[in-house]
Parts: C-alpha cells; structure tokens; sequence
C-alpha cells in the first residue's frame, strides 16, 4: 500500500514537472527562435512584427508573423499555467499555488460583479482572464526580448471584434428591433449613435496597440539617441571603452519598467475593464427582465 | 527578413487574434474555472455539511439540557412535596401517639383511682366490720351476755355509719 502511495506521489511529480515545463518551455522556444532569425548587426529602425513565411490566402495573403507566433506560445504558457495551477488541487488548499489559482477565479469574479452585476454575467469569468493574461502576458514578454504581439493592431483588433461581437450580442437580447430602435435614442443622434457603436472596437483596439507600440518606440528612440550622445560626449575614450556606449545605463531600464512593466499590465487591465463595461451597459437589463415576464405570462395563459 | 509596416491591416491575421481569445477563454474555462468551481463546491458542500452538524449537535445539546433542567426542577417539587408529606406524616402520627399515650396515661390513672377508691371502700367496709365485730365483742364483755345478733348488728351499724358521715365531714373539712 505505501508502495503504492510512493509511486502515485512520485507520478504526481513527474506530471507536475511536466506541466510546469510545458508553461516555461513555450517562452525558451520563442527566444531561440528570435535568437535564430534576427539578424547579427541591426540598426535603429522601428518596424512591425518579422514575416516568418506567407501563406496565400483570398482576398488578401496571410503572413505569419512574430506576433502570431508569440501569441500562440504565449498561449501555451498560459495553458501549461492552468494545467500546473489546477494540479492536485484540494477541499483544504494545501498548496501556494492553489491559493493562487482560487485567488484569480475570485478575483475575476469579484471584479465581474462589481462592473457587470451578478445577475447575468456570472459566466464571463474565463473570458475576462483570457482578455487579461493573453493582453497582459503578451505585453510582458518584451522582458525577456521577445516582440509583443500586442504592438501590432491586428492582434489586439482581432480582441475588440471579440468584445464588439459579444457587445452587439447583448443588445440583441430583447430583439433585433429593440437594438436598431437603441440607435434612435434622440432620433437627430441616430448617425452619431452609429458612429459611436462602431468606433467603441476601433478605439478600443488603436488604445492598447497604440499605448504598447509607442512605448517600445520611446524606448528605441531613447537609446538610440543615448547612444548617439554617449558617442559624442565619451568618444574621446580609447579604444573599445569609446564605443561602449555608458549613457545607456540607468534610463532605459527605468523607461522598460514605465512602458513594459507598467503599461502593459495598465492597458490589460483597462481592456478588460473597457469589455466589461461595454458589454454590460449595452445590455438593456430592465427591458429584457419586462420581456421576460411578458413570456412567463404568456406561456400561463397558454397552457391555462 | 522580411517585416510588416508599423501600421498594417490584415483580415486573416485578425482572425487568428479572435480565434486565440476564443480558445484560450475556452482553455481557461475548462482547465482552470471548471476545477477550481467544482474544487470550492465540493468545499462549500462540505462546510455546509460541517455547519449542519455542528447545529443538529447543538440543538441536540440544548434540547438534552432542557430536559435535564426540566427534570431537575420536577425533581426538586417532588423532593419538596415528599418531604412536606412526610414533615406532615410524622406530625399526624406524633399527635396521634401523644394522643393515644394521654389515653392511656389518663385510663391507667383512672383505673388506679378506681382501684384505690375500690381497695378504700374495701378497707372502710373491713374497718367497719371489724369496728364492729370488736364493739359487739367489747360490748358483750362489758355486757356480760350475747347481744341479740341481728338488732345490735344493725345498732353498731348505723353508728358506725354516723361515724362514717362524721369522718366523711371531717375529711371534707
């Protein structure tokens, strides 16, 4: 029997171990891979994501890009984090990392109800930490060199179709006449009110791919010109200490921590904030109940 | 290599953005929402479980206490009633035997009245007798003859009676 106990603990382990390298092994990939492809020698030049290969599409080819690519790892990282969080879980949290995975279902769920209201939208747990640690994580990954997927628009507007659709679905709820009616508010608005719904996803989508893209340019521009200023001023140096350029100590790193760290972590959270919001304040939630009760009554009378 | 302009709409790529929200949502609902729900269910079933028992043991408690006072306080009236009865049983039957022993006390004192005023009237009637039988002997040898029995009998008799009276005042005296 003990036997038996030793060799489940130590299948445990080895499945453990597994999970947690599927999560770590994603980002070492995705390094050697920026590794591989970069070029030795690279200037200062602010570009979007590498095209690994093309794949001719309709209407338009679609080239596989660092984005896509960081993406999906991204997204492995994420899974192999659930699968190693939710591994031998217990009633009694015996494990830190149980903490840590109750922490964030309560979490999300807490912040749910408090924007969105308990009532219909207890289910939209997943999604939101989907939107968070996809948009957060992809943010982060410039730590550790790797391009963010989320500084390029298609990635972060593919989201905003997301929650534009899931906006537009919840305005439907009570009919397709009372959503095309919710336009005509004050009927001289009706265009505006148009525009509006349209540019809640575009704005929504140019906000964090712009916030993201214009850090890491700060960035670039800053330590190029550091360089540049450290080549004029400490240029007399001789030798090889004249091209190492000294000023590039301290202010980037304290720019990486604002626009990396900070701003990521800032515009994930305001994405999710903005969905919630939206998705929630689009649902006409005293309508829907009125139309409800209107159906229970008529389903009464009917089998009365 | 090749890269992409810093501003550049692909339709394709945005749906491979869409279709990896989607899934992981999906990843997340089912790897990390669904076991963690199911984990903190199976919790909350459990402390219900706990509560409920923990109230059923209290009011079982509770209900064991009342009982228990309920029966010590009837115990208490019962104690109280039984002692009163006896005080009161044991007061009855003091009376009753003072009762009776007065009784008794007062009939043997007036059976040893009776029988000293018997044993008196037998004494006083021997006395007479005797007073009598002496007088007749005295007053025949003073006389010298034999009274005629029967009359000088009632003679001393009726003397010895006005004797009897005379004492009898006397005493009264």
């Amino acid at each position: 029997m003990e036997n038996n106990g030793q060799k489940k603990d130590r299948r445990f382990i080895i499945i453990d171990r597994l999970y947690l390298v599927m999560a770590i092994l994603p980002l070492i990939v995705g390094m050697v891979i920026k590794v591989l492809v970069t070029p030795a020698s690279e200037g200062i030049e602010i570009t979007g994501a590498r095209i690994y290969f093309t794949i001719p599409m309709p209407l338009q080819d679609l080239p596989i890009t660092e984005s896509q690519v960081n993406s999906w790892l991204v997204m492995l990282t994420i899974f192999g984090l659930c699968l190693w969080l939710t591994h031998g879980l217990t009633e009694r949290a015996e494990t830190k990392r149980q903490l840590v995975c109750e922490f964030i279902v309560e979490k999300t769920d807490g912040l749910i109800a408090s924007n969105m209201g308990e009532k219909y939208f207890s289910h939209f747990g997943p999604f939101i930490a989907a939107v968070m640690s996809l948009s957060a994580l992809s943010s982060l990954i410039t730590l550790i060199g790797l391009y963010t997927p989320t500084s390029d628009m298609n990635v972060v507007a593919g989201w905003a179709v997301v929650v534009f659709v899931l906006i537009t679905y919840y305005k439907n709820k009570c009919g397709f006449v009372h959503y095309l009616k919710s336009f005509a508010n004050p009927a001289l608005l009706t265009p505006l009110n148009v525009i509006s719904e349209i540019a809640t996803p575009v704005s929504m989508a140019f906000r964090h791919y712009g916030n993201i893209l214009s850090g890491s340019v700060i960035s670039v521009l800053v330590a190029s010109a550091l360089q540049g200023l450290s080549k004029m001023l400490l240029g007399w140096l001789p030798g090889v200490l004249g091209d190492i350029p000294f000023l590039q100590i301290g202010l980037p790193a304290i720019l990486s921590i604002y626009f990396d760290l900070f701003s990521g972590l800032l515009q994930a959270f305001i994405f999710a904030m903005l969905t919630m919001l939206y998705v929630s304040s689009g649902f006409p939630a005293d309508d829907w109940e009125k139309l409800q009760a209107k159906r229970l009554a008529a389903k009464k009378v009917k089998t009365a | 290599m090749q890269t992409l302009e810093v501003i550049s709409v692909n339709i394709w790529q945005i749906l491979i953005s869409l279709a990896n929200l989607v899934i992981l949502t999906l990843i997340l609902k089912k790897f990390l929402y669904a076991p963690v729900r199911k984990m903190l269910d199976a919790r909350r079933s459990t402390i219900d479980a706990q509560y409920a028992d923990a109230d059923r043991a209290k009011n079982d408690a509770l209900a064991a206490k009342e009982s228990y006072e309920s029966k010590l306080s009837t115990a208490k009236d019962e104690a109280d009633a039984i002692r009163a009865e006896a005080v009161a049983d044991a007061g009855r039957r003091s009376d009753k035997l003072l009762a009776e022993a007065k009784d008794k006390a007062d009939a043997i004192v007036r059976r040893a009245e009776e029988e000293a005023e018997l044993e008196r009237r037998k004494a006083a009637d021997d006395v007479k007798r005797e007073i009598a039988d002496v007088s007749t002997a005295l007053t025949e040898k003073l006389i010298g003859r034999e009274l005629g029995d029967k009359d000088h009998r009632e003679l001393i008799d009726s003397f010895i009676d006005s004797i009897d009276s005379a004492e009898d005042i006397g005493e009264s005296k």
